[in-house]
């Protein structure tokens, strides 16, 4: 039974404001989806509301998206006039079922863009298309272009202030940063629930996890303690999905980023000179903390969890991040490690403290370092690569499945070719 | 990476065991191959699945893609090119379809009424080479649109609405090769963009500090090669991430612990071609993996085995099984992924290693 034309108008026109009416009886609509239902029952709007769920009844998909989608093709090449609310509806509906349609978004860019459209609004609809599309590229797109929009226009509303008069304009100055800041922090712990979800949704969803750095990388530079949370937070989540390898590299990134962070810390304080080294030795022991939380870790993760191969390649990823940190403090220090309290007090010369960390060509057994550790700061034995190899020989040697095997070796082949041979 | 020798014995010791069973005992994801998959390559059969694709055009499923229907028809058209039967699809109709999606600014879109983008102009133009046409659209401004897309740190958005992203550095250089105008931006900011997506592991994310993805690693060998900078890029460490994309199925992934998929057979395999380490594959393997995801009813690939296809991986399946040296398909290009002929035509040969 074909639905002819003006049929298909007046049931598309219901079914779009249905939807608008949908949101606004309901602000709190959290998820949407399809609903299987292959035919209509007789005069009941397509459109269904429960709790929090909007829903879409199949039958009407087929007529719904050809139509709304080429109504708003017509308006893009100025061939049909829509107006703002007929535009943000339309765009609404299209992108609930088709949120890969890039143009769609554009139209809502550029109605941003001359202030007619709330960015809330369209971070609000992304965050919905994603329940049901927790991959889709052009959303995540999308969002990373609002949120620029969102942070420019707080940088500037920020700098207008600068040139406020002193006095009582001082206390509003503070305020309106603080207010500022704390929309900055609010947009972001939004963006970690946003990408927390569709992580959830779709296996090493890619997209998920890349724009999550992202937003790190625009609204937290320098921000240690969001790292610092971050890291903490993401423990178990990486512990309960093991194949995850994009979460993984997520905590690569933060790990990478956090000693990035500290390490410039310490800089700064051996650049002014003030201090008495205690943000080296801070930095220099959170480091070593660092290390060692995530390689006990994922050693525990991969005897817990055989024949992942996410666990081995995030194990090679934080190796290599190890040696990388100790290659850059050797050149820093002009190859020592001149720690002597932070080992304990000891009296140990520079050199001896290069054989402390040059563990590769030595091998020190275990109980020795914590004996020197003992005395001083609590620190945990460091990274090794004789360490390393008996990690791999204990996995080899208990009774282990045929792929833990497979990884063991190609891991300890990568030893053998990669560290090996860094300068 | 593994031996070639150390892998076929594995796979002798599973071969001996019900495939179930086995299957029940691992945790690496994979497929398995039925004895009953294809096993011959039945070009005929996708050379009509292409020809009569999107024939219905009200279909609903053909709205929902529109949005990128200019790679679409690049898809169709250079596997009926490779399959030597781009004669059957309508060559005016494309053309006129091309030229009215070249927008003022030069940049081309999906389709008629959508916004402009280096993706679609990338397609378009490919399409024109395949047609040697490539006059029929306003070359100076394509390369007027490129070269404002490119930003200060030498990367380039996919649009005026600032995406950054790796695969558009490879669309914007492949475009410009294509035209010959690759002079016209700044080569060595771009490479430098590119060259700080490299990771540790030899591999290449979407932006600075991303997951190296096999998707993104392809289009920076492939932008590395079109700039003369291949040099620049760890062949034997990337060769081995890459290698090791290798699952028992044969079938290739786009990084560990996903499923095979046969478009990862060529992002795979042609960044192994051209950083000269595709002996690294078990070529047999893999090539039974991609026979296998054919749909010897409707013709054309499938991601994988007994899934639904689509022209994206009919042509990915077929220049995969041209790059493993299948004398029944024309050569294939691995960095621009269109017959090696065309470009003879054009007279690109981008760099590859040996």
């Amino acid at each position: 039974m074909a639905e002819c034309e003006e049929e298909v108008e007046v049931l598309v026109q219901r079914v779009v404001k249905d939807i608008t009416s949908a949101f606004k009886k309901n602000p709190s609509i959290d998820e949407i989806g399809v609903i299987p239902c292959p035919e209509a029952r007789y005069n009941r709007s397509p459109i269904v509301l429960v709790e929090n769920k909007l829903g879409v009844e199949s039958w009407c998909v087929k007529f719904l998206l050809p139509y709304v989608h080429n109504k708003l093709l017509l308006y893009r090449q100025r061939k049909h006039w829509l107006d703002r609310e007929a535009l943000v509806d339309i765009t609404c509906t299209v992108l609930l079922l088709n949120p890969d349609f890039t143009t769609a978004w554009n139209v809502r860019k550029e109605l941003l863009q001359s202030g007619v459209l709330n960015p809330e609004k369209d971070l609000y609809l992304g965050q919905l298309a994603l329940t049901k599309f927790p991959k889709s590229p052009e959303t995540w797109i999308h969002r990373r272009w609002v949120l620029q929009h969102v942070l420019a226009q707080l940088a500037a509303v920020g700098s207008s202030r600068k040139h406020q008069q002193s006095g009582e304009g001082e206390q509003v100055d503070a305020d309106r940063r603080q207010e500022l800041s704390d929309h900055l922090a609010r947009t972001l712990h939004q963006e970690m629930k946003v990408c927390s979800d569709a992580a959830c949704r779709y296996p090493s969803n890619y997209n998920a996890w890349s724009h999550r750095i992202w937003v790190l990388q625009h609204m937290a530079r320098g921000n240690a303690k969001v790292f610092h949370d971050e890291l903490s937070s993401m423990r178990l989540w990486v512990s309960m999905h093991v194949s995850d390898h994009s979460g993984f590299h997520y905590r690569q990134f933060l790990l990478k980023e956090l000693i990035h962070e500290l390490s410039q810390s310490a800089g700064e304080e051996d650049l002014t000179g003030e201090g008495e080294g205690e943000e080296r030795q801070l930095s220099f022991i959170t480091v070593l903390q660092l290390f060692h939380q995530e390689m006990e870790l994922i050693s525990d993760l991969i005897r817990s969890f055989p024949g992942h191969e996410t666990l081995w390649s995030h194990r090679r990823h934080v190796f290599f991040l190890w040696q990388q940190w100790r290659r850059d403090q050797k050149l820093s220090n002009g190859g020592e490690l001149a720690q002597g309290d932070v080992w304990g007090g000891e009296s140990v010369n520079g050199q001896s403290h290069s054989d402390a960390m040059e563990v590769e060509r030595v091998c020190l057994p275990d109980p020795r370092d914590s004996k020197r550790l003992k005395r001083g700061v609590h620190l945990p034995a460091p990274p090794s690569l004789p360490s390393e190899y008996t990690f791999v020989s204990s996995v080899l040697d208990s009774c282990c499945p045929a792929d833990q095997r497979r990884f063991a070796m190609s891991y300890k082949k990568w030893l053998d070719t990669v560290i090996v041979q860094e300068p | 990476m593994r031996s070639e020798e150390s892998y076929k014995e594995e796979e002798e010791g599973k071969r001996n065991y019900h495939a179930k069973v086995l299957m029940m005992g691992t945790q690496v994801k994979d497929v398995i191959v039925k004895p009953d998959a294809p096993n011959s390559l039945l070009l005929d059969k996708h050379a009509d699945y292409i020809a009569a694709y999107g024939s219905k055009k009200d279909d609903y499923e053909y709205t929902l893609s529109e949005y990128l229907r200019m790679s679409g028809i690049y898809w169709g058209l250079t596997v009926m090119d490779l399959m030597a039967q781009l004669p059957r699809m309508n060559r005016q109709e494309i053309i006129d379809f091309i030229k009215a999606c070249q927008h003022e600014c030069g940049g081309v879109s999906a389709s008629i009424g959508h916004d402009p983008h280096l993706l679609y102009t990338l397609s378009a133009v490919q399409i024109l080479c395949l047609y040697d046409s490539v006059d029929e659209i306003d070359v100076d401004k394509v390369v007027e649109y490129i070269k404002g897309l490119q930003q200060e740190d030498g990367s380039f958005a996919g649009d005026k609405w600032g995406e950054i992203d790796t695969r558009f550095s490879f669309c914007a250089v492949a475009t410009l090769a294509l035209l010959g105008k690759m002079d016209t931006i700044n080569v060595d900011k771009a490479v430098e963009f590119v060259l700080s997506c490299m990771n540790f592991d030899g591999g290449f994310g979407c932006r600075p500090g991303s997951e190296s993805h096999a998707g993104q690693i392809y289009c920076c060998t492939g932008f590395l090669s079109l700039t003369g900078q291949l040099h620049q890029v760890n062949a034997d460490l990337l060769g081995w991430w890459l290698c090791e994309r290798q699952l028992p199925s044969g079938g290739l992934n786009g990084r560990p612990e996903k499923l095979p998929d046969v478009c990862y057979s060529w992002w795979v395999l042609a960044s192994l071609k051209i950083i000269g380490r595709i002996h690294w594959i078990d070529k047999a393997k893999l090539r039974m993996f991609i026979l296998a995801c054919q749909d010897e009813e409707t013709g054309g690939f499938a991601d994988r085995p007994g899934d639904m296809v689509d022209p994206f991986h009919t042509l990915f399946g077929v220049a995969g099984l041209s790059l493993l040296g299948d004398e029944q398909i024309k050569p294939v290009n691995p960095v621009l992924c269109m017959p090696e002929d065309v470009l003879q035509r054009v007279n690109l040969q981008p760099d590859l290693l040996s």
